[in-house]
């Protein structure tokens, strides 16, 4: 059996890459990073909604896993270049820096996940203009790091804002998606900071709470335990309030249907999720359709949701549409079997 | 307008009538309402919700927030864009005629709500649709609310821009010179300099911009009398409408004289210019 191709070293890729090695199946990893982990990885996130475990320890156990195990062949800051159908599965060629390598590989796993929504792009809030605006993968960094401090002074900041659905449910952007996670991993922040600082003030905009199924708990936690504050409406503008280096927040609140303006010494902002930029480069290299949010689209999202259609070619992970870590990996094993019994039969 | 305000006045001692009538009409303080003006309302909503561009308007409202946000007029008033887009999109004939009584005339059709909408909603556009029933049906707060817009309405009617040349003065324009009444005087050096940069036949097209001819403004106004706007504003403010047709009227004669006058000169032009009767 020729191997069996996994492109990207996410939650999904490590999970796919694992399960099919433990089928006995050849399997190439292919990664774009240097590193195995994918995204919380790559920008440190800190604990894990809703349990609250690190994410190193969680996502380390599944790279440990791949690491060890000899019949994955690994390949790191290697990208895909071309692919071509073969007489069965498909002809690659591996690009790294400085080398390029053509495999045939009976099947493919495509696992090339999200990138973090470009917060620039919602040009009021000022992210890029003002330090103390930060995006929420930069937050997961300093609480990674134990380390919440506004960057334009160092200060321990007092008040800090979440703004949620920053990139999503937007058409103003392009994104009228849901993140899915955006809810919990701010409320998730949240009763970290309190955990960690209890006098700082933790408010968060929300237009919707979408801790769905058993995450409802983190939710209603986070009031009753940690005192996170929760207004409904979105903050239009930020601006510099003035005096004292504070960041002023503009915005409606809904519920009391008045205005509303908070100084805080810190914004937060849930940037959404868009396809990664590999995810864009293999559904062109392989043809994969795409929804109109430019996520690849699966034959059947019901009863099917990691076949691809074409032969050969299986889904996984974020790369179909926003989704939790622990979705990534149910998917990876699907996947992983797909795969498998497509390489087999 | 919240539920909360528009709850019953009155709970007790309703009349046989009133207690058959639906619950819901109780809820939302229709009893308040005269029974013509229940009838107008009705008539008002159904117009409103069959008109195409609620349709293409209205797309739906994840109550953000964010158009109030940059509403001008929201920061001054009891208005918020939000809550005019939620009474288009779900309100009922008497949340829609409490917004139009008084709260659609705080807009000020700057559009920055439909620029801030994350949903695409035309909620600038769709205060107008309120706007134009309102005048249409000629509501009595309508015509208060209008009426120190006279001259404002009848420069529009009659030359079909609010603002004439005369209406602009230096004092307007401190730091355009050679007026220029600014403290600033680098700035005033500088807008001098901007002012002599204008190209003269650019400086003669501005000023010309102003000057309606006559064939203009009655062909203006003949659009007005067609599709029936004179008519939504005779129900609205008789006087005022006496007066633009006394105008027009006049203008009229002057233009019937001056084809006479120049019948030759016309006899051998072509298109439009030559064929319009005024």
């Amino acid at each position: 059996m020729n191997p069996i191709l996994v492109l990207g070293a996410g939650p999904a890729g490590l999970s796919a890459a694992s399960e099919l090695a433990s089928l006995g199946a050849p399997t190439i990893l292919v990664e774009r990073e240097s590193f195995l982990g994918g995204n919380p990885i790559r920008w440190h996130y800190s604990l894990l909604a809703p349990d609250l475990k690190p994410a190193e320890e969680v996502i380390g156990a599944l790279v440990k896993k791949v690491q060890a195990d000899a019949r994955i062949e690994r390949h790191l800051s290697t990208t895909l270049e071309k692919a071509e159908v073969g007489a069965k599965g498909y002809r690659v060629t591996l690009k790294t820096a400085d080398t390029s390598e053509i495999r045939d590989v009976s099947a493919v796993v495509l696992a090339t996940g999200f990138d973090h929504f470009d917060s620039r792009r919602k040009y009021e809030y000022g992210y890029g203009r003002f330090p103390d605006v930060i995006d929420f993968k930069e937050f997961e960094l300093m609480l990674h790091e134990n380390k919440v401090v506004r960057p334009s002074d160092g200060r321990v900041p007092q008040r800090i804002a979440w703004i949620l659905c920053v990139g999503s449910r937007d058409v103003q952007v392009g994104n009228p998606w849901c993140c899915r996670l955006g809810c919990a991993v701010s409320i998730k922040q949240a009763v970290e900071v309190r955990q960690k600082h209890p006098e700082v003030d933790a408010y968060v905009y929300y237009m919707d709470i979408r801790t769905y199924g058993l995450w409802e708990d983190l939710y209603w936690k986070s009031m009753q335990e940690y005192g996170v504050k929760f207004i409904r409406g979105r903050i239009g503008a930020v601006t510099p309030a003035e005096g004292g280096g504070r960041l002023l927040a503009t915005g409606e609140d809904t519920i009391l249907s008045r205005p509303t303006e908070v100084p805080f010494d810190m914004i937060v902002l849930a940037s959404g999720m868009e396809p990664s930029a590999g995810t864009k480069q293999v559904a062109a290299l392989f043809g994969v359709p795409v929804g109109p949010e430019g996520f690849l689209t699966p034959q059947l999202t019901d009863l099917n949701p990691v076949d691809s259609g074409l032969p050969g070619l299986f889904l996984a992970g974020a790369a179909t549409g926003p989704k939790a870590i622990p979705d990534a990996v149910t998917e990876g094993m699907g996947a992983a079997l797909r795969a498998f019994q497509y390489a087999r039969s | 307008m919240s539920i909360v305000a528009n709850l019953p006045r009155r709970t007790l001692s309703l009349s046989e009538e009133e207690a058959a009538r639906p619950v819901a009409m109780h809820l939302t303080g229709r009893q308040r309402l005269s029974s013509e003006e229940r009838t107008l309302s009705e008539k008002i909503f159904e117009e409103f919700r069959s008109d195409p561009r609620h349709h293409e308007f209205v797309l739906g409202c994840l109550n953000c927030g964010e158009c109030t946000t940059g509403c001008p007029a929201a920061r001054f008033y009891d208005f918020s864009p939000r809550e005019m887009l939620q009474i288009a999109a779900n309100g009922d004939a008497t949340t829609l005629w409490d917004a139009m009584q008084e709260k659609i005339w705080a807009c000020c059709q700057c559009y920055t709500c439909n620029m801030r909408c994350r949903f695409g909603n035309d909620i600038a556009g769709i205060i107008s649709v309120m706007r134009e029933l309102s005048v249409y049906h000629g509501l009595e707060a309508t015509r208060r609310t209008l009426a120190p817009f006279g001259r404002s309405l009848t420069l529009l009617m009659t030359v079909g821009t609010q603002v004439s040349s005369d209406m602009i003065q230096p004092d307007f324009f401190r730091d355009w010179g050679p007026f220029a009444t600014g403290s600033d005087k680098v700035w005033q050096v500088g807008a001098d300099v901007m002012r002599r940069a204008i190209p003269t036949d650019v400086l003669q097209t501005t000023r010309s911009a102003w000057e309606v001819s006559v064939q203009t403004s009655l062909e203006l106004f003949r659009i007005y009398e067609e599709t029936g706007v004179l008519d939504m504003l005779r129900g609205l403010d008789p006087d005022l409408t006496e007066m633009l047709v006394d105008i027009i009227e006049e203008r009229r004669e002057e233009f019937q004289e001056a084809r006479e006058r120049f019948a030759d000169e016309i006899a051998g032009m072509k298109g439009p210019v030559a064929t319009f009767q005024g």
